[in-house]
């Protein structure tokens, strides 16, 4: 896919920190906007105006298809969070959750669609979707997602495990749900869609198994991200790419193979060395160490502007197309509202 | 006494199945379940630990480890129970209010118990009522607390500062992915691990002093 956007924004663009959780819980009632498309549309298209970029980037919100998936099994609201499959979903389950997916979607999930659609309708901003990814919602499906992954990277499958067993079917009905936010993204007018996929990391998968030749990594995690990719091509629409885990070298490489126009990587990476590993097409983004912006012991202003400067630099030297901006989305975090701005602000204007 | 390789080697590579049969092998030959516990089992999971120090094991090797070791030791329990065998000290775990993450407090809660130390998993999402609650009637030496992020970090201090006025003497060790040692200090906490192995150091060098 062209990625003239996203190549042309690395060219001119300064920082582009993504701080709309930040801007949310400046309203009065952060709850009842994330209810309200309307409402939480004006907070995105408040957040770009804000941090002085193009790109109107949602909430980060990875609860959302969840939440749909859960309560189409009838889970009641307050379970929803903690709730996990304890078995292998049932044939009956498994259908009630396809054939809900095809009609209405969620509240909460819908105006989030809304919140696209507003700022695809009112405003010259580029929309942008989010939804979490297909492996990283099957870990919050699941009690313990991390032992199934290594037995069937020991070679066991569902027939000899149960454990492999649930977690393959689960993935399966995370992709559908997922697929199903994604189409309502689309028709709402999204012109990129952030695919968040933070736990396909060293931690869901051993290094240790993936270079022994286990293919657990591009089964588990890869394989439903390329076909979300296609989709994404199909339609027009740009993938932009998360994962903030901690990551080895090749998963950086399988997730520049996605086709992605941007990828997003956590602060464990050194961006320089990744662009070594990635097509020169895609746009690196990040890495600034956000999850430690509320606190001024552990970087203060000052040292956000120097490591701004310098990763600016360095990528620049390096040649790579590149957008700075912070490891995550930044979220508000109570009391620390000053220090975060100021971080904020910190990115812009260096 | 002597280390059984076969039983060692299996938790190591995460075989429940065969660790099983080499503690059931290992009873039957007229071992002690201390002997087997702490000659052959708990070495081996510290090992796994250390690796994971040393950045040679990963997360899923430690799961799969204390998954296999719990293995055996279930089939250990009813004779240690039987034998009067007491564990090594009491410890409660919890991932703090509003935070849902659990992989951090599993795998320090299974490292700690697989090490002979009763382990009471408050789970996610955990009041400080709750926190309370069972240090008051569960006896317990060591309270545990995960925060995976920023914005619920801070309710650690919640719980530090609410048993602390208490008055209750156990010590509260934090964990979890923006916690830091400098954020323990601030917080009046009593210690503070960056990773499930020395959290588990923590724990034995707290009971190792009050012994």
């Amino acid at each position: 896919m062209d990625n003239a956007f996203y190549l042309d924004l690395a060219g001119k663009h300064g920082g582009m920190p993504v701080g709309t959780d930040l801007v949310l819980h400046e309203q009065p009632d952060p709850q009842a906007v994330k209810m309200d498309g309307g409402r939480l549309g004006a907070v995105i298209v408040e957040a770009a105006s804000r941090y002085r970029t193009p790109v109107a980037m949602p909430l980060m919100d990875l609860m959302l298809e969840k939440r749909h998936m859960l309560r189409l099994l009838g889970i009641p609201e307050d379970q929803i969070p903690t709730w996990h499959f304890p078995d292998v979903p049932t044939a009956g389950a498994r259908a009630r959750i396809r054939e809900g997916l095809t009609a209405a979607l969620d509240p909460q999930l819908q105006a989030h669609v809304d919140s696209i659609s507003h700022v695809a309708r009112t405003t010259s901003l580029h929309a942008v979707g989010m939804s979490i990814g297909p492996f990283s919602l099957a870990t919050k499906l699941l009690g313990d997602p991390i032992t199934p992954v290594y037995l069937s990277g020991m070679g066991m499958t569902a027939n000899d495990e149960p454990d492999v067993a649930r977690l393959d079917a689960v993935l399966e009905l995370a992709f559908q749900t997922v697929m199903r936010s994604l189409e309502a993204q689309i028709a709402a007018g999204a012109q990129s869609i952030f695919i968040a996929e933070p736990a396909g990391n060293k931690v869901f998968f051993s290094p240790n198994q993936l270079e022994a030749g286990a293919d657990i990594f591009e089964r588990y995690v890869i394989q439903w991200n390329r076909r979300i990719a296609e989709r994404l091509r199909a339609a027009g629409v740009h993938l932009l790419f998360h994962c903030c885990g901690e990551l080895v070298d090749p998963m950086v490489q399988a997730y520049g193979r996605l086709g992605a126009s941007l990828i997003s990587l956590g602060s464990s990476r050194d961006l320089v060395h990744d662009a070594g590993l990635l097509p020169e097409n895609i746009v690196l983004y990040g890495n600034l160490p956000s999850k430690k912006f509320y606190s001024d012991e552990l970087i203060s202003a000052d040292e956000v502007r120097l490591q701004s400067a310098g990763l600016r630099s360095r990528m620049r030297a390096c040649g790579h197309p590149f957008i700075l901006g912070t490891e995550c989305d930044v979220l508000s975090v109570p009391g620390c509202e000053a220090q975060l701005k100021a971080k904020l602000e910190a990115i812009v204007n260096t | 006494m002597a280390q059984i390789e076969e039983l060692y080697n299996a938790i190591l590579k995460g075989n429940r199945k065969i660790v099983q049969e080499q503690v059931q092998a290992a009873v039957a030959g007229g071992m002690s379940p201390q002997e087997i516990l702490f000659e052959s089992m708990v070495p081996a999971i510290r090992e796994i630990g250390d690796r994971f120090s040393r950045g040679q094991a990963f997360v899923p090797e430690m799961l799969i480890g204390a998954r296999a070791m719990q293995a055996g030791v279930q089939i250990l329990q009813p004779l240690m129970d039987k034998a009067g065998m007491k564990s090594l000290g009491k410890v409660a775990i919890g991932t703090v209010k509003g935070d849902l993450h659990d992989i951090g407090k599993n795998l320090v809660a299974m490292m700690v118990k697989s090490a002979g130390y009763e382990v009471i998993d408050l789970g996610v999402d955990v009041p400080v009522e709750k926190f309370e609650d069972c240090v008051k009637n569960s006896n317990v030496d060591v309270l545990m607390l995960s925060a995976l992020l920023t914005t619920t970090m801070p309710y650690m201090k919640t719980v530090v500062d609410h048993l602390k006025g208490q008055g209750l003497k156990c010590r509260i060790l934090i964990g979890g992915a923006p916690v830091t040692q400098a954020y323990c200090n601030q917080i009046g906490a009593d210690g503070y691990s960056p990773d499930a192995n020395q959290a588990l150091g923590l724990v034995e060098g707290f009971f190792q002093k009050a012994s």
